[in-house]
């Protein structure tokens, strides 16, 4: 049932731009910093001694707004898709439980965006080569800085995908995403335990391991609980 | 042309828009209160609100207020988006350029709020933190109509792509796509001036030149900011003219 009900989604998604935007987040992240190297490179070379790990620390000082501000609109339009048409209730009236149809929607968007922090890596690992940066090429904090803020985001995916597919109208999951945003902007004078912290990875004792650990722990128990409300909700 | 605005202004009313207004001053105030500027700059011989306005002002102009705009615009399409609200209201003794300017007035009217309720979560950040410099209300004032007017542009080219647009998620991914970038255009001489995404920044930033009534000069404000209002307006203009429903 799981397979058929995720090709019917991946089906959904075709034409709508939302592979477009996965491409267009890490290309829009590293194309930032193509101009800001391009407009002082030799500036920027000369901060700091660690080429390569200056350069990571610029392309990570935008990967968690774009990837909150993804995750707000791939989760709006996975809902749209089903709330324009009001298909919901079509869809919810075939022999599938509504547990497997949140997994589904839940499954694709997470998919996405590993898609897109692996696109990350390629490009980064692509553009740090063309700045020629020096050898030996950092691969382990190349995929840290690429896979680690996805992952820490899992909690603002499940929370948008909760409010997005519970909300008829998306002006109100689109304004979460926002507020989003301004609170992974600021998230250095945030506290620990907001979500929208953990795509940075700065916590108290340095450890980016902690974000991503408490990242896919929150992150399975709002989805649970999204889940769960979602299973409850009438289908208007 | 009032009685279309009045009309505009009872839907709305059911669009749930007045937690979405709200959502200003709550960042204004998130953002003044976190914020800790004062310990970096105690000692530095400046009116305290200044540094209350800094901080505000650059997380509010520079993300929250071009990305708002999107959400007003696509909130203020919903009913049209919805099982054929677009045939219902033409068929109205009404034209479309007036239903396009009556839809980008009360937008406009409705950011304008929003930034009076932000002007007010400044002045509550001051008194949490019991400021007792005087309140500089004439800059206070430049910075917070600058910020509207700056508005302008965006919220035309977001009414053209909420129109276009069915879903919400479609025109706030345009309206992303243009912002983020200004978080680098700002720290740019040379691009910084031309982006209209970095405007309602420029507008706010308190720090610009007080001579002339904003802080911009009046070329940048007229070519930047006013031709790409005539751009983006004309073009959803005409597009809505066009459109098929």
């Amino acid at each position: 049932m799981m397979g058929k009900l995720l090709t019917a989604d991946f089906l959904k998604i075709k034409r709508k731009g939302l592979w477009f935007l996965t491409l267009l987040g890490p290309i829009g992240v590293v194309a930032l910093q193509m101009v800001n190297y391009g407009v002082r490179k030799d500036y920027l070379l000369q901060q700091s001694d660690d080429d390569w790990g200056y350069f990571l620390l610029n392309i990570h000082s935008f990967t968690p707004l774009a990837i909150v501000l993804g995750i707000a609109i791939l989760t709006s339009f996975m809902a749209s898709i089903e709330n324009e048409t009001n298909a919901w209730k079509q869809l919810i009236a075939l022999p599938v439980s509504k547990l497997s149809v949140y997994l589904s929607k839940f499954t694709v968007l997470a998919i996405l965006l590993f898609l897109s922090s692996t696109l990350l890596m390629i490009f980064t690992l692509s553009y740090g080569l063309f700045l020629n940066l020096g050898e030996p090429v950092p691969y382990l904090e190349l995929a840290k800085f690429s896979y680690f803020p996805a992952l820490a985001a899992l909690p603002i995916l499940a929370l948008q995908l909760w409010i997005a597919s519970v909300c008829h109208n998306q002006g109100i999951p689109i304004t979460v995403g926002i507020f989003g945003v301004i609170f992974a902007y600021s998230s250095y004078v945030l506290p620990d335990w907001m979500i929208w912290k953990w795509p940075s990875l700065m916590n108290q004792w340095d450890e980016p391991i902690i974000n991503v650990m408490l990242g896919v722990g929150i992150g399975i128990l709002l989805y649970i609980v999204g889940m769960i409300d979602f299973a409850r909700r009438d289908v208007k | 042309m009032s009685a279309i605005l009045r009309a505009e202004w009872f839907k709305l009313h059911k669009s749930k828009m007045v937690p979405i207004i709200l959502a200003g001053p709550v960042i204004g105030l998130f953002i003044g209160l976190s914020a800790n500027l004062e310990d970096n700059m105690s000692g530095v011989p400046i009116n305290e609100w200044y540094i209350a306005l800094f901080s505000m002002n650059l997380t509010y102009a520079l993300l929250f207020l071009p990305l708002i705009t999107g959400v007003f615009a696509s909130l203020i399409c919903r009913y049209e988006h919805q099982s054929g609200g677009w045939k219902q209201l033409l068929a109205l003794p009404v034209t479309r350029g007036k239903v396009f300017i009556a839809k980008y007035v009360l937008i406009m009217l409705l950011v304008m709020a929003m930034q009076l309720l932000y002007l007010c979560s400044v002045f509550a950040v001051g008194l949490i933190k019991g400021y007792t410099d005087p309140f500089p209300m004439e800059i206070v004032w430049k910075s917070i109509m600058g910020g509207w007017v700056a508005t302008l542009p965006l919220v035309a080219l977001q009414l053209w792509m909420s129109i276009m647009f069915k879903s919400f998620a479609a025109p706030f991914a345009v309206n992303v796509v243009f912002t983020l970038p200004s978080i680098f255009a700002i720290n740019s001489e040379r691009i910084g001036p031309y982006y209209p995404w970095a405007q309602p920044f420029s507008m706010m930033y308190i720090g610009g030149s007080t001579d002339d009534v904003f802080f911009v000069p009046w070329e940048q404000l007229l070519t930047v900011v006013g031709g790409g209002f005539i751009l983006f307006f004309l073009g959803g203009y005409f597009y809505f003219q066009r459109k098929a429903i």
